[in-house]
């Protein structure tokens, strides 16, 4: 490898030392013992120590393979088709993201305030853990929550209607194998929760975030929910919260390809203010809007509900509609109710909870 | 005395000499046709030229993967050339280059050779980047142009995702990673002849104008830089404007108007959007 030592992953002030010693590539310094460099650049034993560790994992076969080794556009396109992504039970949204939300990318969600997006969030990290048989991953969930939106009795209500879905859809003897075992337990069992109260929590989970994904390899989804609450507020130095947000964003993609896991974030709405007018955008800045794959942003027209595939790869533009009920989230129904109280829309009338009432059941 | 003159004058000569080897002043420049829609090849003088960096940037969902996309296919199916693509946001998506190339071929065959053709390295980080770009610069392209199908074109989508956050703040390393990264690009685009395209993100600067992400000091990198965005007036339409910022062949600020669904069949009727496809000719 002909690595300058500028561009080695080490401190600055070690660099400086080093190129001032007279190492300019990193071919100059691989057969050096730590005493000899500690003489020559004039660094601490430990810290020659630490920079021939460097340069070992650097030249270590995997790290050297995941920069210098190439996919041609045909193996990646196999195994993509391997990936497979995961369905959100509202038909119309899963063909306008092209099978469900995609595996081994990071998808944003932004919403307004009780649009649905921890509702898509919950029924996602169920959803995930519908055996391979029927269409699903068979996968494990990681539910980070730092607004405190989480709530079990929800997610145990999803999981039941999704287990009485897959009921219903069981024809060959594999399927009602893979039925016995998918109990709403088993699918609690299987969701991870961690609760981050702060920006400093949230930076620390993802940090290690790769330790626990080597120990849990089945862990398909990764929810942050959501990522603008703890860097909204207490937060005074904006171009330094651009600079976190962009490297958390680098690493959970890293995450996202190398383990095989689909990363979804919940964002939230600011309002814009430009020639007079207002406009509601997603929040985190402009910067932020570059970070994820895939956007996907939830608002209201009038009492529906709408999705938005805003930004995508591999997606045409889309816009459909989607109702949140008992069982989770699903399909609009196709044609406008006349009156309102029959509608099957889940929030007549400007009730905007998130928990459709008694009433609402259709 | 004449001796000497010719003496003098003989470095000049073979200095001016195309044939003699090591020369650098008058090396071939070729411009690849990219074979974009007509009026994005017309911004772009007919297509990227070899030696040079070209820039796009644009906000999120404005169509710089998209078009990077094209170029990508149309170098590998319609030039037979091999296509290198460094992804840093796990953007490439294989299924889309597939899309692209059933609209020009339904030849499964040529598909698949020239999906072949396109190589993707995926890196998230700077150190990353900066060792696969001096990867390819020592052997790396070499081996490529040995083994059939020349190189001449790289990709990067996107430079300012690995680079925005070193920048500013307390780091002093950021300056030093942007300016390793713009001599590696520069260098591996003259010394083997390959065309470099990059994306950019946007900022919004004091008056609310878009400009291109990482700074001053990054915008002497790139030869061209076209800008993306979206059609105002539509919510969600696929047309999008070009605008070309930074041109040395070309009069600045020319805009041309594309619609990504060129690269694309017509939608299936199954999602409900609001979206009106509108058919452009292709040229």
């Amino acid at each position: 490898m002909h690595r300058t030592v500028p561009s080695l992953p080490l401190a600055p002030s070690m660099k400086v030392k080093l190129i001032n010693a007279g190492f300019q590539v990193a071919s100059d310094l691989t057969d050096m013992r730590p005493l000899q460099l500690c003489k020559e650049a004039g660094i601490s034993q430990e810290e020659a120590v630490e920079v021939l560790q460097v340069l070992r994992d650097d030249g270590q076969p995997h790290q050297q393979r995941a920069a210098t080794e190439s996919l041609t556009a045909l193996d990646l396109l196999h195994q993509e088709q391997a990936l497979g992504s995961i369905v959100t039970f509202c038909s119309a949204l899963d063909d306008a993201l092209g099978g469900g939300v995609p595996v081994g990318k990071t998808t944003e969600i932004c919403g307004s305030p009780g649009v649905g997006k921890t509702q898509l969030c919950m029924q996602l990290a169920v959803d995930v853990q519908i055996p391979v048989c029927f269409g699903g991953l068979g996968g494990k969930a990681l539910y980070i929550d730092t607004e405190g939106s989480f709530l079990v009795q929800r997610v145990a209500d999803m999981a039941e209607a999704a287990v009485q879905h897959c009921t219903l859809l069981a024809e060959d003897t594999e399927q009602r194998q893979a039925l016995e075992e998918l109990t709403v337990e088993k699918i609690l069992s299987n969701l991870f929760l961690v609760r981050c109260h702060d920006y400093v929590e949230l930076l620390a989970e993802v940090y290690l975030l790769p330790d626990f994904l080597s120990e849990h390899p089945e862990v398909r989804l990764v929810v942050i929910d959501s990522i603008a609450f703890p860097f909204r507020h207490d937060f005074e130095d904006l171009s330094q919260r651009t600079r976190l947000l962009n490297g958390l964003a680098q690493q959970l993609i890293q995450l996202a390809t190398q383990h095989s896991l689909a990363v979804v974030l919940t964002n939230q709405m600011t309002t814009r203010v430009s020639n007079g007018q207002s406009k509601l955008v997603p929040a985190l800045g402009e910067s932020w809007g570059h970070a994820a794959t895939q956007r996907l942003i939830l608002h209201w027209e009038g009492l529906r509900r709408l999705a938005s595939l805003y930004k995508s790869p591999s997606q045409m533009e889309a816009t459909i509609q989607y109702q949140i009920t008992v069982q989770g989230f699903r399909d609009a129904p196709d044609e406008p109710r006349t009156t309102p109280d029959s509608s099957a829309v889940s929030s007549p009338s400007g009730n905007h909870s998130k928990r459709p009432r008694m009433e609402d059941l259709s | 005395f004449i001796n000497r003159i010719s003496d003098l004058l003989g470095p000049i000569i073979d200095l001016l000499n195309p044939e003699k080897s090591g020369n650098r002043l008058l090396r071939e420049v070729f411009f690849l046709q990219t074979f974009l829609t007509h009026n994005l090849d017309k911004l772009l003088d007919s297509g990227l030229y070899t030696g040079e960096i070209t820039e796009l940037t644009g906000s999120p969902g404005s169509g710089k993967t998209q078009v990077c996309f094209s170029v990508a296919v149309n170098i590998s199916h319609q030039l037979k050339q091999t296509v290198f693509y460094i992804d840093t946001k796990s953007g490439m998506c294989a299924n889309r280059l597939l899309q692209m190339l059933q609209t020009k071929t339904p030849n499964m065959e040529e598909q698949m050779e020239a999906l072949q053709k396109i190589k993707v390295f995926r890196v998230f980080d700077v150190f990353s980047l900066l060792a696969c770009l001096q990867h390819l610069r020592s052997n790396g392209l070499q081996k490529a142009s040995v083994g059939g199908g020349s190189v001449k074109t790289l990709m990067v989508d996107s430079v300012s995702a690995v680079l925005s956050s070193m920048l500013g703040g307390k780091q002093n390393e950021g300056m030093s990673l942007l300016m390793q990264v713009a001599g590696e690009l520069k260098m591996i685009a003259k010394d083997f002849n390959i065309a470099v395209l990059m994306t950019n993100h946007v900022t919004k600067d004091g008056n609310g104008h878009l400009k291109a992400g990482l700074g001053q000091s990054w915008s002497h990198v790139p030869r061209t830089r076209v800008l993306l965005q979206r059609v105002e007036d539509t919510e969600t339409s696929s047309l999008r404007t070009a605008t070309l910022t930074k041109s040395s062949r070309q009069a600045c600020h020319l805009v041309e108007e594309f619609d990504l669904c060129h690269w694309s069949e017509e939608r299936r009727t199954s999602i409900s959007g609001k979206r009106k496809l509108e058919e452009r000719s292709k040229p």
